[in-house]
């Protein structure tokens, strides 16, 4: 039922290994001739570590990158929307590195499957108040605080990047940055909002079954020895 | 809306033409005051090209039109005096949304056609830009760091993107005339 994507499940990883990986399935869906077997592939994984990301805008001064290694955390400048962040331990990562034209999304629909994905994660676990709201605040909110956010890149009609939701992250992290450059705003978890322990595993089959739902797709499980 | 705006006018003059050909064959001199009060009406904003002034003749004018290509990625590229002037065409800002932030190259980046030469942001996603031809960077559009959505507000006119030498001319005759794109979007459309 609908276009094929590739889930390709990253497991626990360095942030930086994660962006290589994208680049190899950026690369392959990018320079594929014509339609393939498949719309793309969802890269879903976990950060091993702590790591601070920056946007195609920046949104990290050299002085706050400076103290936020201090803290023991690793600094990346990446190209996708939106301004600074912090991945880790405890967070779901998505980065759906997908075809648009055989899903018929456009970019901006794009993000909306993006925050539907994740308002479904939500609802799935227990949460009904989960909403996205409109620029400059895209990303997922339970009241003023983000429990997902979202920047995405897009060349040649693939996407790259995509979403991270909190699913027991430590968001002392968060307190050393302003998130997405939103003053004021505070950030939350699955743990945080549900009063009990949400791991990242936990929360990957109704993510699968939200994805599926949002994207109009069909996943089918990657195995990485057929490359 | 600019499109729109020129079609209309497109199928007026050619009209007038029709006109005065089956009327008084040669008598084209006295054709240009009609378009020249067209074009006041509208203003020259709402046509996709420069005009050389309303009180100009229609023939002298033609010849000065600057020629809008398109490429399949919804840049267009008008040349002038050897130098091309980049932007995204109205159906590429409609679909991005509110653009918040332009990346752009430097003055004097070489582009290899289709190379990426920037990126355009909005609503937590950033687009990719494809340089149309093969040639050098020579300006870059400063009012965009102060003012981004000027693409979405006047994406043919004050939100173009760079301007650019042209090394290859030829690779003009590659891309989509206006009204190629056109049938390209609604191709696409559905």
């Amino acid at each position: 039922m609908g276009p094929r994507v590739l889930l390709v499940r990253m497991g626990r990883l360095p942030y930086a290994e994660a962006l290589a990986l994208q680049e190899r399935w950026l690369r392959r869906l990018q320079t594929a001739q014509g339609p393939g077997a498949e719309a793309g592939a969802l890269l879903l994984g976990e950060p091993a570590g702590p790591v601070y990301t920056a946007g195609l805008r920046g949104g990290l001064r050299p002085d706050e990158e400076t103290r936020l290694r201090a803290l023991g955390a690793d600094v990346r400048r990446t190209g996708r929307g939106g301004l600074a962040t912090f991945h880790g331990p405890g967070q779901l990562l998505a980065h759906p590195v997908l075809d648009l034209r055989p899903l018929g999304l456009r970019l901006r629909t794009h993000v909306a499957a993006l925050e539907t994905c994740a308002v479904g994660l939500c609802r799935r676990l227990g949460l009904p108040d989960a909403r996205a709201r409109p620029a400059p605040y895209t990303g997922v909110w339970l009241d003023e605080r983000k429990i997902c956010a979202i920047g995405v890149r897009c060349g040649r009609h693939i996407t790259s990047h995509g979403l991270a939701l909190n699913c027991c992250t430590d968001l002392a992290w968060f307190e050393h940055i302003v998130p997405c450059g939103l003053e004021g705003m505070g950030v939350t978890s699955l743990s945080e909002e549900l009063q009990r322990q949400i791991t990242v595993e936990e929360a990957m089959e109704p993510f699968l079954e939200a994805f599926e739902e949002a994207f109009q797709c069909t996943l089918t499980l990657h195995e990485e020895n057929s490359d | 809306m600019a499109l729109r705006a020129a079609r209309s006018v497109r199928i007026t003059i050619s009209s007038l033409w029709a006109a005065v050909a089956t009327e008084t064959p040669g008598s084209l001199a006295s054709l240009p005051a009609a378009p020249a009060r067209i074009w006041a009406r509208l203003g020259p904003d709402s046509l996709p090209f420069p005009t050389a002034g309303a009180s100009r003749g229609l023939c002298t004018s033609a010849l000065r039109l600057a020629v809008r290509k398109f490429t399949d990625k919804h840049e267009w590229i008008s040349t002038e005096n050897g130098i091309g002037t980049v932007g995204i065409s109205n159906f590429a800002q409609e679909a991005l949304g509110d653009v918040v932030y332009c990346s752009l190259p430097e003055v004097g980046t070489k582009l290899n056609k289709q190379d990426e030469f920037g990126a355009l942001e909005s609503v937590k996603a950033a687009s990719e830009l494809y340089s149309p031809l093969t040639g050098e960077v020579t300006e870059i559009n400063v009012a965009l760091a102060e003012d981004p959505g000027l693409v979405n507000k006047s994406c043919y006119e004050d939100g173009w993107l760079i301007k650019m030498t042209l090394s290859n001319p030829s690779e003009l005759d590659e891309l989509m005339s206006e009204d190629a794109y056109e049938r390209y979007i609604k191709s696409i459309e559905d």
